[in-house]
């Protein structure tokens, strides 16, 4: 599976094009001096230079051990049985954010909770749509009638008259 | 006695009926989310923050300050009982915390765990209470260059001292300010950053990346490890309570030192967790007996507690006299000042006398409260955590992204915590620190403009951050701290040489 090694280079490359992507967005903003003081992109430029840098000396850092054979770099950083378990957890959750943006949170949240405890937890049909539907019920009386606090709904709402 | 005096007036604005019942809500909150794995005090107080924009701030703090106080009792509940720590914090009270419970001596444990925690809140309070208008006083004298080496020295020190990679840390740190200049930038008045998407136009709050880092992040996390509640029974009674309550003088060494290197980290921003291992180091070193320690020696639970709740409290000196947070959890919290449209800092204390002293009296008043409802609630949220994760894990996630989006009512921002806790995930796994990330984004306006500002007075040279005693003192020690990671090893490998030649 994934090494320590992969782990640490792959983070590494991805903070610095982020540090190059927030420096390339800060020269169109100038980063010079003009007749108010230093340009509003000076700032954004020297973060960003300096998180390109520091992730390059990380990934030297890392590419150096790897040579020499220290810092535990072999080690592996997430095996076949994490990477399962991660992944059984992550996927719902992904589902639950598309619903969320696309039914509203309400429908999302009863149908993740439905999803988790049935397929994943091996609880019956009844227990989970209490669990789930208890739980939104919950966060709309929670949010909408004491916080007076909307949360994002979807095209289902309306029906219920909610 | 000045500060006396105003805190006689901060009790009048604290004792109060509505904020008494707001402390024990917010601990019994805390405490929810200190048991609960995925959700910490900082995420805690930014899930709530939201909901108190409409409070006044005076009762918006109390609220969330009291959190703060439950989710650290909170941790150290699940620690001793479960093994697992429900805060970074209390990874350190484990070691003796859950052994003394496995022999039976649970309530033990806990007794000593709570009121050597409200031990060492008490001291960083009285601390606060006797310094801070001192250290406000103090910094009245700052001007923008001066504040600029203040945060200097805050960010030198989480590379210096903060344990990682300092070149992590330096990545963690940038990635917040410039996450930070996203959107308006309030010198110019120009949109920076936002690469054609709308949706950053209004900048990326702190709140959604703590609930994305902290919140989802950890999640996935303990899901990783394949986490199993297995824990021991406890019910707390009264006398035993007392009975441990009287043990407790014969530790006053302890008690003292682990008070002392609690506020110390608090204030310098080393934060809880490190605060915690350390006097746990101490005590195992110092002890007369250091075999006991890690087989339930009280001693173990004594030291990291009290540091650990010294540093929490400590943390809100130079969050309200400078306008710096010592802890992440603080960071959120002074967010929050700034959303309730107060300016944290020295001139906090001309300004609303009322919401600071009112801030430090509830301080005292919420330990206290704290300590009575964490002992008298030990079984009830004991059992939540029996609760299977296969449960209580979505829910949680589900409460996440909900609080993600009711910061701005954005559906962006949930995608936004998705990322972040991702980021999180991949952070914690690689020893990336996170705290200066969060910090980053809290203070990232405020040190920019103190530097922009700088080079307007000085036409863009540098020599004004040299230009008089104060500000070249604080820039000096901001460069110690930071060269502290490139002499150490130098000097650690001069001394073996050294000790290889004389064997």
């Amino acid at each position: 599976m994934i090494t320590r090694f992969w782990a640490e280079s792959a983070t590494a490359v991805a903070t610095m094009v982020f540090g190059l992507v927030i420096v390339k967005g800060a020269l169109e903003f100038g980063i010079g001096w003009d007749s108010s003081g230093p340009q509003p992109g000076a700032f954004p430029f020297y973060t960003g230079l300096l998180v390109a840098l520091a992730s390059l000396g990380t990934l030297a850092i890392t590419i150096g051990k790897r040579f020499a054979g220290s810092g535990g770099l072999q080690e592996i950083s997430l095996d076949g049985e994490q990477f399962r378990r991660v992944a059984a957890f992550f996927l719902p959750l992904l589902g639950f954010v598309l619903l969320s943006v696309t039914l509203g949170m309400y429908v999302a949240t009863i149908l993740y909770l439905v999803f988790a405890m049935r397929f994943q937890g091996g609880y019956g049909w009844l227990p989970s749509l209490a669990t789930a539907i208890g739980a939104a019920a919950f966060f709309y009386l929670a949010l909408e009638k004491f916080f007076q606090i909307g949360l994002l709904k979807g095209p289902l709402e309306p029906l219920l008259g909610l | 006695m000045d500060n006396v005096a105003s805190l006689m007036h901060g009790f009048s604005v604290a004792l109060t009926t509505h904020h008494v019942l707001l402390m024990m809500a917010g601990v019994l909150l805390g405490i929810l989310v200190g048991v609960l794995p995925g959700l910490g005090a900082p995420n805690g107080v930014s899930l709530l923050l939201p909901l108190t924009f409409s409070m006044d701030p005076v009762s918006a703090i109390i609220l969330l300050t009291s959190l703060y106080w439950g989710a650290l009792f909170g941790g150290s509940t699940t620690s001793i009982l479960f093994n697992i720590p429900g805060e970074p914090s209390s990874v350190a009270t484990t070691f003796d915390g859950h052994p003394m419970a496995k022999q039976g001596r649970a309530t033990e444990a806990l007794s000593f765990a709570f009121l050597s925690a409200g031990f060492g809140a008490m001291a960083g309070v009285i601390l606060i209470t006797l310094l801070s208008g001192w250290v406000a006083n103090f910094a009245l004298k700052f001007s923008s260059p001066e504040y600029f080496a203040v945060y200097f020295m805050t960010f030198a020190s989480f590379i210096g001292l903060g344990g990682a990679s300092p070149l992590k840390a330096i990545v963690s740190m940038g990635i917040g300010f410039a996450l930070a200049s996203i959107g308006m930038d309030s010198v110019s008045g120009n949109v920076r950053l936002t690469f054609e998407f709308d949706a950053l136009l209004g900048g990326v709050s702190f709140l959604i990346a703590v609930i994305g880092l902290f919140g989802i992040g950890e999640l996935l996390l303990t899901m990783e490890e394949g986490l199993k509640f297995d824990g021991v029974q406890a019910k707390v009674r009264i006398g035993d309570v007392l009975r441990t309550a009287a043990k407790l003088p014969r530790y006053w060494l302890a008690l003292l030192r682990s008070s002392i290197i609690g506020i110390w980290m608090g204030i310098t921003p080393g934060g809880p967790t490190a605060a915690s291992f350390m006097s746990y180091a101490m005590a195992k070193r110092s002890s007369r007996h250091p075999a006991k320690f890690g087989k339930g020696e009280p001693e173990g639970v004594i030291s990291p507690e009290t540091a650990d709740h010294a540093a929490g409290s400590a943390a809100m000196l130079p969050m309200l006299a400078l306008g710096i947070p010592g802890s992440a959890t603080a960071a959120v919290m002074m967010g929050g000042l700034m959303i309730w449209g107060l300016n944290p800092g020295p001139t906090l204390f001309t300004e609303r006398p009322d919401f600071v002293w009112g801030l430090i009296a509830s301080m005292y008043l919420g330990n206290v409260v704290a300590v009575i409802v964490v002992l008298a609630t030990v079984p009830l949220f004991a059992s939540i955590l029996r609760i299977p994760f296969a449960i209580i894990g979505p829910i949680i996630v589900a409460i996440c992204f909900i609080g993600a989006f009711t910061v701005a009512a954005k559906p962006f921002d949930i995608w936004l915590a998705l990322a972040f806790g991702i980021v999180g995930y991949v952070f914690k796994k690689l020893d990336y620190p996170i705290a200066p990330l969060v910090l980053a984004m809290v203070i990232g306006d405020k040190a920019e403009d103190a530097f922009r500002q700088s080079m307007i007075f000085s036409q863009g040279s540098l020599s004004i951050f040299w230009s008089n005693p104060l500000v070249s003192t604080l820039m000096a020690i901001g460069l110690i701290l930071l060269l502290l990671p490139l002499v150490g090893p130098v000097a650690r490998r001069l001394r073996g040489r050294t000790a290889a030649r004389t064997v």
